[in-house]
């Protein structure tokens, strides 16, 4: 391992990028690949596709049984050794590809989120079990019909946090398969592809639903949960505080004295939306982004910066809008101040309580 | 960055993986030494079979690949080699049965599945037989290629279950020995349906009845179930051979049966039967407690 992270590192010029080392690490996988395909291409060709169809095989020199101790009627140690080193060959394949996966599946979290150490190994030992299951299995109707019922037997079930990981442990279920018949390009394709499509749609948080809290707004639900609906602000909720831990509440002082800090004894809200910027380049983003607000927001303030690797860093502003700028225009002139400097540029507004306070 | 000395380790390493691979030369040159060496083990053999012809012995006896677990028919190529099949999957082995070597393997397009039986071969097509009566025509193909084909139904599926299929040089006529009468009273015989080539020409399809009493002969039989058929190439006789009875009968093709036996040396379950030119036996065996295999025995008239 220390050998592969060397090469790897050598080809990403010590990149810590997860695209960067993925695709590293395939393109030393593909060279390896293609020295043991030229060297040995009849092997590399059973284990890579011969469930798809008709391997080249060329002349191959038959048992003869009557010169060999095969004729007691058992295959002779020329078969068992082709079998074992088959076998061999299967199972390192499934590794080999399935090892990528687990690092997508432990950088790739979600904000916040922690991955399971035990989906990490059930994903690298469930496609040696399951190929060495399909290996056997394989043209046996009644092998298959026994091993379902000794499945059935062992009757094992576990629920997993997070949907994302069942996705993971079919990948793997399916990489087992085609190393099991054979056909290990089929799962190195489906691997990489699975792998490049989950780093991508990570890096770029696809599908991230703008009423889900950002880092910066967090604090702002228990804070919600926390003030009592009756506007008497004297009774915290309490089932929510009963559900608190010490550290989560700890926490929650926290960002209570924060906000503390950030309202003052106004009776105003001092901010109503919360501006996100992505970017790759936090200082040139900063001073791009805090030129347009000093212009054309009635007040803002830094709230938090989150430094990622691997995708883009995480800028998060509190702003007072003008009322005589709309959130477009403001977006409008952050792109162009920052252009080429930042990804991406969102502006979540909150309740327009303080706007009708502002009037009234 | 990689140390020098496992840059070392692995620059050492190249030359010896290198030597490693097998070339297409160095693998030619090896199946000639099989080749030769096998050639004159046979020879030897036979020899020794020739002195004791009232001993039949095998001659040679070459172990299947898993992929032909299954084997089934036997028909001989005019190069002296034999085609043969897996009785699952539409694939086409071809073996030299004096070297034992298997020398390539191809499919009909689409890797087509079904329960085949039989194979033959007459002038430049290959037949395939399935069960139920429907024969698969192609041409012969390279190593792992796919070759197209035609399928043709002679409607026999309905009455009977097929195993065995042969080509008739002479009256250009594929031969189709039932296996198993579908209709419960049919009559207890060995049937032989001709069915004219080419296929689907509407020639009409005859058949040749041969009572099971001379069928049986002096064999302890109580039936005779045809799993292969093939022609003797001197006497244009049809050699039958029957997997459960373990039985082999000649016949001439105007049906009288000139010899009726078991076979010789230990078949478990024997699916395909060819006599080569140079007078060797072929009995193809499906793997059944022992290895699927191809047995070669002296064939005398």
């Amino acid at each position: 391992m220390p050998v592969l992270r060397e090469l790897i590192d050598v080809v990403t010029m010590r990149s810590d990028r997860p695209v960067r080392r993925l695709v590293a690490y395939y393109v030393i996988l593909a060279v390896v690949v293609a020295i043991l395909a030229f060297f040995f291409p009849g092997e590399i060709a059973r284990i890579a596709a011969k469930g798809l169809g008709d391997v080249p095989e060329g002349p191959t020199v038959l048992t003869d049984a009557l010169s060999s101790p095969t004729s007691s009627g058992t295959f002779g140690l020329g078969s068992l050794l082709g079998v074992v080193v088959t076998t061999i060959m299967i199972l390192l394949g499934a590794l080999v590809l399935m090892l990528p996966v687990t690092w997508v599946y432990m950088s790739a979290r979600p904000s916040g989120g922690q991955h399971n150490q035990n989906v990490v190994q059930t994903l690298i030992f469930l496609p040696l079990v399951v190929a060495g299951i399909v290996f056997i299995v394989q043209n046996s109707l009644a092998l298959a019909f026994s091993l379902a019922g000794v499945v059935g037997a062992v009757r094992f079930r576990t629920t997993l946090r997070d949907t994302r990981d069942l996705v993971y442990i079919f990948l793997s279920i399916v990489v087992g398969f085609a190393a099991g018949v054979q056909s290990l390009a089929v799962g190195a394709v489906v691997s990489v592809i699975f792998n490049f499509v989950l780093i991508i749609t990570w890096h770029y948080d696809y599908g991230r639903n703008m009423l889900m809290p950002t880092a910066a707004a967090q604090w702002s639900r228990p804070l919600q949960a926390l003030a009592s609906p009756t506007g008497d602000h004297q009774i915290p909720d309490r089932d929510l505080l009963l559900s608190l831990t010490p550290e989560k509440a700890d926490a929650l002082a926290e960002r209570f004295d924060r906000v503390r800090d950030q309202i003052g004894k106004k009776k105003k809200a001092r901010y109503n939306s919360i501006l996100t910027i992505t970017t790759d380049n936090v200082p040139d983003a900063q001073k791009q982004v805090e030129e347009v607000l000093e212009r054309m927001t009635k007040r803002w303030d830094l709230d938090e910066v989150i430094t990622n690797v691997g995708k883009p860093s995480e800028i998060y502003y509190l702003t007072r809008l003008k009322k005589s700028i709309p959130k477009d225009v403001l977006l409008t002139a952050i792109h162009e101040n920052a252009d080429g400097i930042i990804s991406s540029a969102d502006l979540e507004t909150g309740e327009p309580v303080d706007d009708k306070s502002d009037k009234g | 960055m990689i140390g020098l000395r496992r840059f070392a380790l692995l620059a050492g390493l190249a030359p010896w993986v290198a030597g490693c691979r097998n070339t297409p030369q160095a693998k030619a040159a090896q199946l000639q030494a099989v080749e030769a060496t096998r050639k004159q083990d046979l020879a030897r053999r036979l020899a020794l079979a020739d002195a004791n012809p009232t001993k039949p012995v095998p001659v040679a006896e070459w172990i299947m690949p898993p992929e032909l677990k299954e084997i089934s028919g036997l028909a001989l190529t005019s190069r002296g080699t034999v085609l043969t099949h897996d009785d699952n999957v539409g694939r086409v082995y071809e073996i030299d049965p004096k070297t034992g070597i298997l020398l390539k393997g191809f499919s009909l397009a689409g890797g087509v599945r079904g329960d085949f039986e039989a194979i033959t071969i007459a002038g430049p097509d290959v037949y395939l037989l399935r069960s139920n009566g429907k024969i698969y025509k192609f041409k012969e193909g390279a190593d792992a290629s796919q070759v197209p084909y035609t399928m043709y139904d002679t409607g026999l599926g309905k009455e009977c279950e097929f195993e065995s299929m042969a080509y008739e040089a002479d009256s250009s006529r594929l031969l189709l020995a039932c296996k198993k009468f579908l209709q419960k009273d049919a009559a207890k015989e060995v049937l032989i349906y001709r069915v004219p080539l080419p296929l689907g020409a509407g020639s009409a399809i005859t058949a040749m009845q041969i009572a099971m009493k001379d069928v049986i002969g002096s064999n302890k039989w109580k039936n005779f179930h045809p799993s292969d058929i093939n022609i003797d190439p001197f006497t244009k006789n049809y050699v039958i051979v029957a997997s459960k009875e373990k039985g082999l009968i000649v016949v001439t093709p105007d049906g009288e049966v000139v010899r009726s036996q078991p076979l010789p040396g230990d078949h478990r379950q024997p699916e395909g039967i060819a006599v080569t030119p140079d007078s060797l036996l072929l009995v193809s065996d499906e793997a059944n407690v022992k290895p699927p295999a191809i047995t070669l025995y002296r064939w005398r008239e």
